[in-house]
């Protein structure tokens, strides 16, 4: 294709247990703000912001077209505004069509969720269920993914004390984050003694209820120098969802996640992640998807996760510097919190966490019951 | 960034997304759910290109994209757990208490696990590969809660089971026969439901000041006799000059009054209305306002205003409740979730509900009100009371009411024997010293005195509900 996206800067607000206190305006207003001074870019009509795209959900903000709620706070009046109801990630992909048709040259793109404002964050991942087979059994996100845990943990050789590591390991990373939530210290036995909430996947296996915005600028190569001398470049995107209804899927073959990968290692030309992409950052919603994702992605064997968590694995990868969805980001927006961190990694901006020498790193987004929808984004160090 | 905002004087507003919907199943879905609950069979359709059998049923194979909604195929109850976990939380959208077992079962005749509930064993005894069958819900709910749960085979004919509880979901009190509930019911004996029927169509303010008339009065007064003991009103709405009305907005702008000046209290509608109106009168109004309780008349007879001193007719009228409108009302409350208190004049009457009752529409337990005194059914004697009572079904349950004089000797008898009792405005403006009654309030008074005397409490109104099985608020 010859043309590339780059990502010209990124903005968050520290992933918080509850927000009560801030509105989703303000939380989006410190973003926008920190974008606008980063890169000076103005909302002129012929060489600033004509579209801005934006990733919240009806059901968590309560209330219908949740984007009408903030289009002014992102200066979205008068000009296009379009709403990734959908994984965050997605709007990277959104962004990237955009640019590469040409239709626009820069985007504004912020993401909002308040996962502490519902009572019950299950009741709304229920509402994803269909309403005459599904929803009607309880079904939700926690025990969807928790007979597709059991169902790995099975094949891939994955026990217990593998998830634990993979916990300890995340609030580990975590704390040299400033921006991921901050947990409580625990210990693989706290984790190990964690009450079940649908077998196998116990309390502490599962990320907390988290509030959270964001923001970003994209633009074309050709005009990049106008916003910043040190751009990511977003080299490839691909996107895969697999069947509705449970029944009809296999619930190991990471079909999905296969699928988009292999879509985005083709546009990003990559031939062998484990070789060339530095960091991983996946969206891991609860522990047992750290390494099943990992086989999906191509960097741990099929079926041989737990072995690739006892070799360190997650070490050798540079896998979830971040902390990790399963350290607590918003649902929706695991995927664009991925993405800034690869976008600080390649920057050399990740501090502590710093991996030295990255140039490719890969961001990962999942939604659904059992990882049925995933998109995969190649991001490369700027020059 | 952090956000270090000033938290003083922060003011959080409660909201609530509560959206009543319905949602047409698709004529594929809707066959699906249909089978299951009328004939305890699961279909699933077939795809002749790939031979896969998707279950639940769609309209088109998602690989060959061929159409199949028409391939259906039986494919059987009994299947294979190929997958479960144990829900440990307790949630509002979840149909069980936990813990409870979600399982992904495959049907002997289907391709595709079926998720659904797996029940009648320990969550520890559950194992990948075991036999299940499915369990019927003995009541329908139209949905894929017909199927109750899937539990161990046990190469029984068809199983069926009354719904398990939920921890918030609404409980199903429309069940049929079952011990524990009648221990439970045995339990509740010795509360009496005391129902003020707050004005009948023809009691007039002229007769009793306090005859309320528009949504305001009643509200207040079903208030009063709440507050003095009453789980239940009944109420026949007027307009502001005190005619009986058939209007829906008015009838629901009065119904709609009193539960919101008392939200716990049951209303009862009638079935009735007033005179002249025809059957689609007397019906739509319930179907459209689905109370959660309606009076059903049982038979035609006189109805009739007269001076019971001199004999004298002034208002001959026949009251028509025929065979088809009992049957027709009584089947449109049931669909409607109104439970129907039926109306018995006499031992006719009576005889007219069991006849019907054998075409299976009416829930259990049934509620009969044995009503006294009008001119055209019987007055009250004890000993026709005891008829009745014995007459009706087993575990069904009575209350009763008389006109005038009738109405205290009537609800004594009834308290004594067991059963349950109304009084108001609507069958008596008096109190028993011949005083004119303050309102239906002050003879709710006099019917928690009664009770008392005889050593049983007044119901509240979500005992009433347990007691009479009406599905809870």
């Amino acid at each position: 294709m010859g043309k590339r996206v780059a990502i010209c800067a990124v903005a968050q607000i520290k992933n918080e247990g509850d927000l009560w206190y801030a509105r989703f305006q303000n939380m989006l207003k410190e973003c926008f703000e920190s974008i606008m001074g980063q890169t000076g870019v103005t909302f002129d009509m012929e060489k600033g912001i004509r579209n801005v795209i934006t990733c919240s959900d009806d059901v968590f903000d309560a209330r219908t077209i949740s984007d009408n709620g903030m289009t002014d706070v992102v200066g979205a009046h008068f000009r296009g505004e379009e709403k990734m109801a959908q994984e965050s990630i997605n709007g990277l992909g959104y962004a990237m069509a955009c640019i590469l048709s040409g239709h626009d040259d820069v985007i504004l793109y912020m993401g909002h969720c308040k996962e502490s404002q519902t009572e019950s964050r299950r009741m709304n991942m229920n509402l994803a269920f269909d309403p005459f087979y599904c929803r009607p059994l309880g079904m939700d996100f926690i025990n969807v993914n928790a007979m597709q845990a059991r169902a790995y943990m099975k094949k891939s050789g994955v026990r217990d004390e593998h998830l634990a590591k993979v916990v300890l390991r995340s609030r580990a990373n975590a704390k040299k984050n400033p921006f991921a939530r901050e947990n409580a210290a625990v210990s693989e036995k706290d984790v190990l003694n964690s009450p079940m909430l649908a077998d196998p996947i116990r309390e502490l296996h599962y990320y907390p209820v988290t509030d959270w915005a964001y923001g970003m600028l994209l633009c074309c190569e050709e005009r990049v120098k106008e916003f910043t001398d040190n751009p990511v470049w977003i080299s490839g995107y691909g996107s895969s969802i697999d069947s509705y209804f449970l029944g009809d899927r296999d619930l190991l073959s990471n079909f999905s996640l296969k699928n988009a990968a292999e879509r985005a290692y083709k546009m990003a030309g990559v031939k062998d992640p484990k070789k060339e992409i530095g960091v991983f950052e996946l969206c891991d919603h609860s522990a047992y998807q750290m390494p099943m994702w990992a086989e999906g992605l191509g960097i741990a064997d099929e079926g041989a996760g737990g072995k690739w968590i006892d070799g360190g694995g997650m070490e050798k990868f540079n896998v979830n510097t971040s902390g990790g969805m399963l350290n607590g980001n918003p649902l929706l927006l695991g995927g664009a919190a991925r993405a800034i961190e690869c976008f600080h990694q390649l920057s050399a901006e990740a501090g502590e966490r710093q991996v030295k020498g990255v140039k490719k790193a890969l961001a990962h987004g999942t939604y659904g019951a059992a990882g049925q929808h995933q998109a995969v984004v190649i991001m490369e160090k700027g020059r | 960034m952090s956000l270090e905002y000033d938290k003083k004087d922060c003011f959080i507003v409660d909201g609530k997304l509560a959206l009543p919907y319905t949602y047409f199943a698709g004529r594929v879905g809707s066959k699906f759910i249909t089978t299951i609950r009328d004939q305890k069979k699961i279909m699933g359709v077939k795809c002749n290109t790939c031979g896969k059998v998707f279950v639940p049923p769609r309209q088109t194979c998602e690989r060959c994209l061929e159409d199949i909604r028409n391939n259906w195929v039986d494919v059987g109850n009994t299947g294979e757990v190929v997958n479960f976990t144990v829900v440990r939380y307790n949630d509002g959208h979840l149909p069980r208490k936990a813990p409870y077992v979600l399982a992904l079962v495959k049907l002997d005749g289907a391709d595709t696990p079926f998720a659904h509930v797996l029940d009648g064993l320990k969550p520890e005894e559950v194992e990948i590969g075991m036999k299940v069958e499915a369990v019927f819900a003995n009541e329908t709910t139209s949905t894929i809660l017909d199927i109750d749960h899937f539990a161990p085979s046990r190469k029984k004919k068809v199983q069926v089971s009354d719904r398990a509880p939920a921890e918030k979901a609404p409980a199903a009190a429309k069940t049929k026969h079952q011990p524990e509930l009648d221990e439970r019911r045995k339990a509740m004996s010795k509360k009496v439901v005391i129902t003020a029927a707050l004005t009948g169509a023809a009691t007039m303010k002229t007769q009793n000041p306090a005859v309320p008339y528009t949504p305001q009065e009643f509200a207040e007064e079903a208030y009063k006799c709440y507050k003095a003991g009453a789980a239940m009103v009944h109420m026949h709405a007027r307009e502001d000059t005190g005619m009986a009305t058939h209007e829906h907005a008015r009838i629901k702008a009065t119904h709609d009054a009193i539960k919101d000046r008392c939200p716990e209290l049951i209303v009862n509608l009638s079935s009735a209305v007033g005179m002249g109106k025809t059957p689609e009168q007397r019906i739509s109004q319930i179907v459209h306002i689905k109370p959660e309780m309606a009076s059903l008349n049982t038979n035609t007879m006189n109805f009739s205003i007269v001076d019971r001193k001199t004999g004298k007719i002034f208002i001959d009228f026949v009251f028509e409740n025929t065979f088809t409108m009992l049957q027709d009302f009584g089947k449109a409350m049931e669909e409607n979730g109104v439970k129907p208190e039926i109306e018995v004049y006499d031992m006719g009457g009576l005889d007219n509900t069991l006849l019907v009752m054998k075409q299976g529409f009416f829930t259990d337990p049934m509620n009969f009100n044995f009503v006294w005194g009008v001119a055209g059914g019987q007055a009250f004697r004890p000993d026709a009371f005891l008829c009745l009572k014995n007459a009706i079904p087993a575990g069904a349950n009575f209350t009763t009411c008389g006109v005038g004089t009738d109405q205290f000797q009537a609800i004594t008898m009834s308290c004594l024997v067991g059963g349950h009792m109304r009084v108001g405005l609507e069958d008596n403006i008096r109190i028993p010293t011949g005083e004119m009654a303050k309102g239906s309030y002050e003879q709710v008074e006099w019917a928690v005195r009664i009770a008392e005397c005889q050593g049983r409490e007044p119901a509240t109104p979500d005992e009433a509900r347990e007691i009479m099985g009406l599905k809870k608020r």
